[in-house]
């Protein structure tokens, strides 16, 4: 592995610095992912309670365009990881140009997501639901998306030692990735 | 064990700058993990003051059976709900929060937390929540108790709720980056030679407790999300008439919230398995069954939560969280023989920390048992509601982790100031809070099974007599705390200088100055291999080589034995 043999250059307290930097986010990765259980447990919940679902005279939203959108995001998140790799091995023309393609196709799909945040009719718990939860992953969609946008900017100050932003940036996407996927679910397919 | 290990190399007297803090030092952003435990500590004792201050009324009012000191029902839930949200998430997690911080680097023989400027921003979050929840009392207090229930914290509270919602919502992010915090540190910043199983029992509390709060802590702020949405956003997630279920908010309410029960006890437990065998001078009895049970509380508190909602869940799920709950005090058992299989033969020294630690023991055992009690379905159906709850909580909050704190600030004061408590003080300060605790709470179970209900300020003239014995004792209870806080001055101005061991203990916190220095240690310190391991002549030596680094204590605890006597192989009997 490249990234390790990059990492044996680093003293101690960098070493260790790096290793509580990742155990730490995997940490909270795995803690903020429980919010939003709460909020499909909620959906199951109210869903459940309901006669059907969606309730009488209410259409079905259409699972085409956020498939789509959720594709954008996964290949999003792949070309995050893979700008991350050639970051590590070297390959600063190859990271910016991974990145920036990441960082479109997630513009793509908080820009989408919201069209469809703002245009779906409004139908009681229905909507209230899709509403709370593509807008609460929105939120985390903006503020990540944000962090890597400013690993672009910032892009000179990053190598093959100086990586932590960027693996972290690239951590946290993969979370904004995964949280979307089990939305995702709950809200289009069943 | 062949070698044997000293702290520091043992090589003479150190030379440890006394680090010079002054009070302005703990009124600003520091990021060294003692003035943040400091800062912790403080401003939650603070808040303990004012939540105390809301009991006292309360115990005023119900002296008579009428309404007297407060005008209308809605005065006395404002009352009861600020109370338990302050003393819950201002008082006791915080204040746990602040021994975890102050004591689990200095466990671990490390210069600070994994994350320093983190656990700056985690408590400098709680000020600013702590004076939100109190304003929340100017714009139409909430009124629906700390549990807040939807309909009466959507329907039937002032714009408060909202405030207090909100200040939670801060407080849960902040138990969320110490948990991180907590975890990352004990997990990757354990010395050379100490292996999970060598760690201090605190620290392996705080790391069961640290663990709920990350796992558990979230579903406060989702629950709170979608309150306040209800509130100020126009949903209907907790309306039934909308297509919302009131329901929904006591599941996911007290899926965190019980067990949050267990983030305020667990690091009691944790206190206490050090001031026992430390006062007790011998070795914890079951170490890895103590750890384990921790361990054990923390996976099985995920699986009981209903139980708080045994009267409005379908019936069909109350028998399995009736067994759950039964099942989750096998391990709290499992700690409490082993708590006594260490005091058992031990050569005690009755300071106000042991005391404690027995009064914790004591009482915690009422307050588990009333909580068997209450699994049962038949009979909470019966004192639902009643006062046998809020004694049963308050035997463990109180009688638990309050008794638990206050053995931790007699044992590790010395440590954090450099000087001792006054130990006739603490004596009183034991006599009139155990006395005073006892007396309050334990006639509650009686007017509970009398069928007295909680959070009224009017009840049946037949109970006066029984809120008469509790208001008064409540009252003692309210001034004993003052003894401490009297006993925590003069002590600060003229308390016989501790020294680096004053109680002669094994763990790392003691093997430098007190208080320590910026970084904690010079240089690496070694740990002892067993951290209870009392009564060895290792044992002894390593504790002879602390007295050496650092100097012995002036004042010896154990009289009129010298220190070195108490050490001796034969002391465990």
């Amino acid at each position: 592995m490249t990234s390790d043999l990059t990492e044996q250059q680093l003293s101690r307290e960098e070493l260790q610095a790096l290793r509580n930097k990742r155990t730490g986010l995997a940490i909270f990765q795995v803690s903020w992912i429980m919010v939003f259980v709460v909020l499909i447990l909620v959906n199951l919940q109210l869903r459940n309670n309901a006669p059907s679902w969606p309730p009488p005279g209410v259409d079905q939203l259409s699972p085409i365009i956020p498939t789509l959108m959720t594709l954008a995001l996964i290949i999003s998140s792949f070309l995050v990881r893979q700008g991350t790799r050639a970051l590590k091995a070297g390959e600063h023309a190859q990271f910016l140009s991974q990145w920036r393609i990441a960082i479109g196709l997630g513009t793509l799909f908080v820009v989408v997501m919201a069209v469809e945040w703002i245009t779906v009719p409004a139908s009681g718990q229905y909507s209230d639901l899709f509403r709370l939860m593509v807008g609460f992953h929105g939120v985390h969609a903006l503020v990540i998306g944000g962090f890597l946008v400013n690993v672009y900017r910032h892009e000179a100050q990053y190598d093959q030692l100086h990586f932590w932003p960027v693996e972290a940036a690239a951590n946290l996407w993969y979370f904004v990735t995964v949280a979307w996927l089990l939305f995702f679910v709950v809200l289009y397919v069943i | 064990m062949a070698s044997i290990s000293v702290p520091l190399g043992g090589t003479g007297t150190a030379e440890v700058p006394r680090p010079k803090l002054r009070v302005s030092d703990f009124l600003r952003w520091s990021v060294d993990h003692k003035v943040i435990g400091v800062q912790y500590m403080v401003t939650a004792f603070f808040f303990f003051i004012v939540g105390g201050t809301l009991a006292m009324v309360m115990r005023t009012e119900l002296l008579t059976p009428n309404l007297d000191i407060v005008t209308t029902g809605s005065q006395y839930n404002t009352l009861f709900s600020m109370h338990g949200l302050i003393m819950i998430f201002l008082w006791i997690i915080p204040m746990f929060a602040g021994f975890g911080n102050y004591l689990v680097p200095l466990q671990l023989g490390a210069k600070d937390m994994a994350f320093p400027w983190l656990n700056a921003l985690a408590f400098w979050l709680i000020p600013p929540a702590g004076l939100l929840l109190l304003a929340s009392m100017l714009v139409g207090a909430p009124e629906a108790g700390w549990t807040m229930y939807p309909p009466l914290s959507t329907l039937y509270s002032g714009d408060g709720q909202t405030l207090a919602a909100l200040a939670l919502h801060i407080l849960g992010i902040s138990s969320i980056l110490g948990g991180i915090n907590f975890i990352v540190t004990i997990k990757n910043m354990r010395p050379e030679g100490m292996g999970w199983w060598q760690m201090p029992l605190f620290c392996w509390a705080i790391l069961a407790t640290s663990i709920i709060v990350v796992m558990a802590t979230p579903f406060l702020a989702g629950a709170l999300t979608l309150l306040i949405l209800d509130r100020v956003a126009g949903t209907a997630f907790f309306n039934p008439t909308a297509g919302g279920d009131p329901l929904l908010w006591q599941n996911v309410f007290w899926f965190y919230s019980h067990p949050a029960v267990y983030i305020m006890v667990l690091p009691g437990m944790g206190i206490l398995s050090e001031v026992l065998s430390i006062h007790s001078r011998k070795s914890v009895f079951g170490y890895k069954m103590i750890a384990m049970s921790s361990m054990a509380i923390a996976l099985i508190g995920f699986t009981v939560w209903a139980h708080h909602m045994f009267t409005s869940i379908q019936p069909q799920l109350r028998i399995p969280f009736m067994v759950t709950s039964m099942i989750i005090a096998v391990p709290t058992g499992i700690k409490i023989f082993s708590w006594l299989g260490t005091l058992w033969g031990g050569k005690l020294r009755l300071n106000g920390a042991l005391l404690f630690g027995i009064g914790f023991l004591s009482m915690f055992v009422i307050g588990g048992i009333t909580g068997v009690m209450l699994a049962a379905i038949p009979f909470d159906i019966h004192v639902h509601d009643t006062y046998f709850v809020v004694s049963h909580f308050h035997f463990v909050l109180f009688g638990g982790s309050v008794f638990a704190i206050y053995a931790g600030i007699y044992h590790w004061f010395p440590k954090i100031t450099g000087r001792m408590l006054n130990l006739r003080l603490s004596r009183i300060h034991f006599v009139l809070t155990y006395l005073g605790f006892f007396f309050t709470f334990f006639p509650m179970h009686i007017a509970g099974m009398l069928g007295m209900p909680r959070r009224v300020a009017v009840y049946a003239p037949e109970f006066q007599s029984i809120n008469r014995l509790i208001s008064l004792s409540a009252f003692v209870l309210g001034i004993s705390t003052f003894v401490l806080v009297y006993n925590v001055i003069i002590s600060l101005r003229s308390g016989t200088v501790a020294g680096a061991n004053p109680w002669r203990a094994l763990t790392l916190e003691w093997a430098t100055t007190s208080p320590p220095p910026a970084t904690n240690f010079i240089g690496d310190p070694v740990p002892f291999p067993d951290p209870y391991g009392y009564g060895t002549p290792e044992a002894a030596a390593y504790l002879d080589a602390i007295d050496k680094e650092f100097g012995a204590p002036e004042v010896p605890v154990d009289k009129p034995a010298a220190p070195i006597v108490s050490e001796a192989p034969a002391g465990t009997d």
